[in-house]
């Protein structure tokens, strides 16, 4: 049986991971939809669309590596 | 004839083309058109014998042969179809009609006295009626169809065999026609250059790029086909310093011509999909060459996908022409050595298994040891040299690597930093390059001094002493570069600080990635293996599927995730540091033989 204090530290690492992979989704999704819009008018702007598209990326990253952290203190 | 680019076994020489090229053409074109017309033909006689059948086909429930719908003296036919039933309206006001009906459908025959045509015509269109004409004929309707339906056979036959007579032709005559094709681009392309350049009577004048390293080839070749004709002058080497003032406008663009040697010329194709370098800065093609197969490897480091990238990379690379397949097939492979060499040495595994047993806390996890049932080594010695194979766990030792990816983040920043000192230093002089590019590599050491320190001190933020030498001498190096900084590009360069801390932090994805796909490789690894396997019978065979399904999804993500993560670390990382872009690519004037050879 895990105490409450780690069990709020696991809420808070999921918290982490699942608020950051939000937010990094709504970024990308404006973007991705524009990227889209790029490629179809030409095929060509495919792998810079796809570069722009997961750089929002970095914020669910940023979640992960707190989570990582956060695990680290159970 | 429809050829397209295809693969062809052997070049034609171009004496060949010019012997053969009168009789090949006159004996094509006559073949072709003939089996062309043909087919035309036939296409049309097939098409008005289908729209003959349809107009058949309402009579097929009619009991009455084709030619009792023609050639009376004394009655009118009507036939065509109707909107509502006429036959109680032309009963009830003409005397003699007879209506016949088509089963199921609208459409109707009449027949009806000539003398009363009239007013059965104003009948009908009163219930809708449209005219259908039919064709003339003998004999009854499904007879006639039958005899279409013959004749469309035998037409079809021969289309057929024209089909099979122009595609033997196309595959007999296509290297030939795609050849003769190419060396006749190629002459007109020489033809028309003239048109391009400046001539007289007597002489002509080109003015171009070359690289300035083949000037004495170029002079050379020159002067070996044409001799004294020709003079050629160096007009100016350009030289890589911003222009400045009125200049500013006139400067032509000077070309760039990037690597061409391989590998680096791989990896050209990652710096052009941003843009082409321009003339005055750098080519990072090569520091890209050397860390992005680097972090790819370090975020996958597994033996078996290692040598599985390696593996479809070399094959890429040998079968794929396109441009993007050739970007990834190069990422694949050379990341695939990388992968191969971290997941031996520095974390020993293999399918996110580690080789040697893992023990925590009393309990064993799986591993190949554990699985094979003999005990992998932890080290092995080479000329007394004791190599580890596995120095880290992905999973059990994320703050370390967290930290190792840190610490490679500020080096790659500083490699960065370096080349963007470079390039200043070539374009506006090494007083900018020390103001602009030397302040932030102070700050990112004074940052790089700090940390260790900072790191020690996690724990307990309020212990760290602000007074000591560790702390100060780090903050002094940070605050010379920001003074630097704000005198070189002014007050906005205090914006970026923040900037340069998410820059650091943002290459932590090097363990987050690495570390994640470990996770999902134990999950399946567990399901299958620990749950599944053990069972025996159907169950082991659903463990070797999940087994098996599970790791390709991981090896999937492994490209997308460690590719896209590695090559943006470059292009937003890195490049931000040093790289302008938009030169203006060298493409020079040359003739490319796909189809033909010159001997």
């Amino acid at each position: 049986m895990v105490d409450v204090g780690s069990g709020m530290v696991a809420i808070g690492a999921g918290l982490a991971v699942g608020l950051a992979g939000l937010a990094s989704g709504w970024a990308e999704k404006d973007i991705g939809s524009a990227a889209v819009g790029a490629v179809a008018e030409n095929p060509k702007n495919f792998g810079r669309s796809l570069i722009l598209t997961v750089i929002p990326e970095t914020i669910v990253i940023f979640g992960l590596v707190i989570a990582f952290l956060l695990m680290g203190k159970i | 004839m429809d050829i397209v680019d295809a693969k062809v076994e052997s070049r034609l020489s171009v004496e060949q083309i010019r012997k053969d090229i009168d009789e090949t053409i006159i004996f094509l074109e006559a073949e072709i058109s003939g089996a062309v017309e043909s087919k035309n033909r036939i296409n049309e006689r097939i098409q008005e014998l289908e729209v003959e059948k349809r107009g058949l086909e309402p009579l097929l429930s009619i009991p009455l042969d084709l030619e009792f719908y023609s050639d009376y003296t004394n009655i009118t036919v009507f036939t065509g179809t109707v909107r509502t039933d006429p036959e109680s309206a032309l009963k009830k006001s003409v005397d003699r009609v007879e209506v016949f009906k088509a089963a199921g459908g609208s459409f109707v025959a009449v027949f009806v006295a000539k003398k009363e045509a009239s007013e059965a015509q104003r009948i009908l269109i009163q219930n809708g009626f449209t005219d259908v004409p039919l064709s003339k004929g003998k004999g009854s309707p499904d007879q006639v169809i039958k005899g279409i339906d013959e004749e469309e056979a035998a037409l079809k036959k021969v289309f057929s065999e024209a089909e099979d007579k122009l595609s033997e032709l196309r595959k007999k005559n296509q290297a030939f026609v795609l050849a003769s094709e190419e060396q006749f681009s190629i002459d007109v392309e020489k033809a028309e250059f003239p048109l391009r350049i400046a001539t007289t009577s007597r002489a002509f004048f080109a003015e171009g790029w070359i690289p300035a390293a083949q000037t004495d080839k170029v002079k050379a070749a020159l002067a070996e086909k044409m001799g004294d004709n020709v003079f050629l002058e160096v007009v100016e080497v350009k030289n890589r310093k911003e222009p400045h003032g009125e200049h500013e406008a006139d400067e032509e663009e000077v070309p760039v011509r990037t690597s061409e040697k391989r590998p680096l010329s791989l990896f050209s194709s990652f710096v052009e999909l941003i843009s082409t370098p321009k003339y005055n800065e750098i080519d990072p093609a090569m520091i890209i060459a050397i860390t992005f197969p680097l972090f790819f490897g370090l975020m996958v480091g597994d033996v078996a996908y290692g040598i599985l990238f390696m593996a479809l990379g070399w094959l890429g690379l040998k079968k794929v022409r396109t441009d993007d397949w050739r970007m990834i097939s190069t990422m694949l492979f050379f990341g695939g050595v990388w992968a191969t060499i971290f997941g031996v040495f520095l974390f020993g595994e293999a399918f996110g298994l580690h080789f040697a047993r893992q023990i925590t806390g009393g309990t064993e996890e799986l591993s190949w040891s554990f699985l094979l049932n003999m005990d992998l080594p932890h080290s092995i010695d080479l000329a007394g040299i004791s190599i580890p194979l596995g120095v880290f766990s992905k999973l059990h030792d994320v703050n370390k690597l967290l930290l190792i990816s840190v610490w490679i983040g500020i080096a790659h920043l500083f490699i960065g930093l370096g080349l963007g000192f470079a390039n200043v230093a070539m374009r506006s002089g090494f007083v900018h390059a020390i103001k602009e590019k030397f302040s932030w590599v102070l700050i990112l050491f004074g940052v790089a001094l700090i940390l260790p320190y900072m790191l020690a001190h996690l724990d307990n933020i309020m212990a760290m002493d602000f007074t000591s030498t560790a702390v100060l001498v780090p903050l002094a190096f940070v605050i010379i570069g920001i003074v630097l900084a704000i005198i070189g590009e002014g007050g906005t360069a205090i914006l970026e600080l923040p900037g340069l801390a998410s820059n650091i932090l943002s290459y932590t994805r090097l363990t987050a990635i690495g570390t994640s796909k470990a996770g999902l490789a134990l999950a399946f690894n567990m399901i299958a293996l620990e749950m599944l396997a053990p069972a025996g019978g159907a169950m082991l065979i659903f463990g070797i599927v999940i087994f098996m399904v599970g790791h390709l999804a991981v090896f999937i993500l492994a490209v997308i995730s460690a590719g896209m993560h590695g090559i943006r670390l470059h292009y937003v990382e890195l490049f931000g540091k040093f790289y302008k872009g938009g030169g203006l690519k060298f493409s020079p004037l040359k003739i490319v033989r796909k189809y033909t050879s010159e001997r």
